[in-house]
């Protein structure tokens, strides 16, 4: 019997941990160690940022689905990873710290023949004075739709604000990222317009100044150095599709903008072009930027091998090409096909939890040498499809060691999304897209990187209908109900 | 002044487009957002099936 180890059970975790242990069968022992004991569906959050759903549609308990899958479920946080086992045992092993089940604080090593890393990302507040409370968690002057609780609370604080709009007093808004080195600016962008749709339900609108805030270069970067999309017949930059959106919604912008301090109603940023400035708010939710959970690799010996394992950013290493080299050399090949760590090839890592080789857009600093350009996102779609390619690949594995494995390279594979606009049946609309290869590729695409046959885009309510099935069709999904492995990634 | 030259006054908007009022009626027209809805979703079914 093999023992399958996969760390975290976000998008990616589950997706890998539910194939494997369906593929593998009784057989063989599939373990999920996550800290949490429910399940998200994040790109939910924002409708719970604004009222619209509450955390209990966005959230399920983990422990009952893994249950009946037969799945070994630890709520606990991975600490350390020990590839080369200890003294006197070759097996390999992690060790973990209960966060539930009542065993709170509890440590345990468990042993694996194949381990994924899929812990997602850290929230990491800290990296901006004042995002931050000092101690790794959302500080006390903005909100986050990071997660289901954030997203309650977020609500909780923006019904203050509408309250007090009511009333008559202006108030200003703030939405966006709050640092140089952000990704996930989708999120921030259907918060924003979320907002501003419900702000026009309410009938305060013009009470409301709503501003962006953003570290892209430009409008509709989106982490992926923009792109091009099919609109109405025309081959239209994301630029032009962005501000068009913001210039409708009556929503200014500020970008290039690396938020450097958060104080009470004021954020301190710096530009591009290496100007400060402040921005006051009333309210404001920013993103924080997302580093690799912190787990530690240890050597046979217990010597740390941390860098061995894992890129200075804490996401673990894997088959890209990690070589250092100018914007003008990077290629689609750089960019990992079988998520496989290159050192010890029982290890692997799945969804955000991999370290990209280098950022998709063009790298940016302002004069004053700050870096300020969005990270590369791992949105739901590649991360499941990446989490079921290594899924195969270690069932295959288990019954030949030699096995090829299989690849799923994000210069290969397309990306649905679909960014609310504002919910409604009949008055909602969002953007959706459609975006391939999601790393551009200049030397099979050398127009724009991508084949614009197939990377679109158009703002209506389809889009939020197509938002609102997928809600129901990946939460059915998670919770493997009937036809699930029929539902793709 | 039609709401979609008004945002124009402002210095920031007025390089974009801003949709006039019949393509911002189609957003939210029941009937085409029926026929935009099959589109997009065999446009997306696509991506999806060329992506695994």
């Amino acid at each position: 019997m093999a023992r399958l180890i996969v760390m975290g059970g976000g998008v990616s975790g589950h997706t890998t941990a539910t194939f494997a242990k369906k593929w593998l069968g009784k057989e063989h022992e599939v373990v999920v160690v996550t800290p949490n004991s429910k399940w998200n569906w994040i790109p939910s959050n924002i409708w719970v940022g604004v009222g619209q759903m509450t955390k209990e549609d966005v959230v399920f308990p983990l422990a009952p689905i893994y249950k009946k899958a037969g799945i070994d479920y630890r709520q606990a946080k991975a600490v350390s990873i020990h590839p080369e086992g200890k003294d006197g045992d070759d097996t390999p092993y992690i060790t973990i710290e209960y966060t539930g089940q009542g065993k709170e604080g509890q440590t345990e090593e468990l042993t694996y023949d194949y381990l994924v890393n899929a812990t997602g990302p850290k929230l990491n507040f800290d990296a901006t004075p004042g995002l931050g409370n000092g101690e790794g968690q959302m500080g006390e002057h903005t909100v986050s739709v990071c997660t289901a609780d954030h997203a309650v609370h977020a609500n909780e604080e923006l019904q203050k604000i509408f309250d007090k709009a009511k009333k008559g007093e202006r108030q200003k808004i703030l939405v966006g990222t709050g640092h140089g080195m952000c990704t996930c600016q989708g999120a921030a962008f259907e918060y924003i317009f979320n907002i501003e749709h419900e702000a026009k339900n309410a009938g305060i609108r013009d009470m409301l100044d709503i501003k962006w805030i953003s570290n892209e270069s430009f409008m509709g970067d989106f982490g992926m150095g923009g792109l091009h999309m099919k609109v109405g017949g025309y081959v239209v930059s994301s630029k032009l599709f962005a501000e068009s959106l913001f210039a409708e919604r009556d929503v200014p912008w500020i970008i290039g903008a690396h938020v450097n301090k958060v104080e009470e109603g004021k954020v301190h940023y710096e530009l591009l072009d290496g100007t400060m400035g402040t921005e006051e708010f009333d309210f404001a939710m920013l993103i924080p930027p997302f580093s690799g959970v912190g787990i530690k690799a240890y050597a046979k010996d217990g010597s740390d091998m941390t860098d061995k394992l894992f890129a200075p950013n804490g996401f673990m290493k894997v088959d890209a090409d990690y070589t250092a080299k100018p914007y003008e050399e990077w290629k689609a090949s750089d960019w990992p096909r079988t998520y496989q760590n290159p050192d010890y090839k029982n290890i692997f890592a799945a969804g955000i939890a991999f370290a990209p080789p280098h950022l998709i857009s063009k790298p940016m600093k302002s004069v004053n040498g700050t870096p300020i350009n969005p990270t590369p996102p791992r949105t739901g779609m590649p991360a499941g499809i990446i989490g079921k390619a290594v899924a195969y690949t270690i069932c295959d594995m288990i019954k030949d060691p030699n096995a090829k494995p299989h690849e799923a390279s994000m210069a290969e594979m397309g990306a649905a999304c679909v960014a609310s606009a504002g919910k409604g049946l009949t008055t909602g609309t969002a953007a959706a897209m459609t975006v391939y290869p999601v790393v551009p590729d200049f030397e099979k695409y050398p127009g724009t990187g991508r084949d614009t046959d197939y990377t679109f885009g158009e703002i209506g309510l389809a889009g939020h209908w197509i938002k609102h099935i997928l809600h129901h069709m990946f939460i059915w999904k998670a919770k493997l109900r009937p036809g699930w492995t029929l539902i793709p990634e | 002044m039609k709401p979609e030259e008004k945002n124009f006054e402002q210095e920031q908007f007025t390089l974009t487009m801003i949709p006039g009022a019949f393509a911002r009626k189609l957003r939210t027209c029941i009937i085409f957002q029926l026929f935009r809805f099959a589109v997009i979703n065999i446009k997306m079914l696509v991506v999806v099936s060329k992506s695994h």
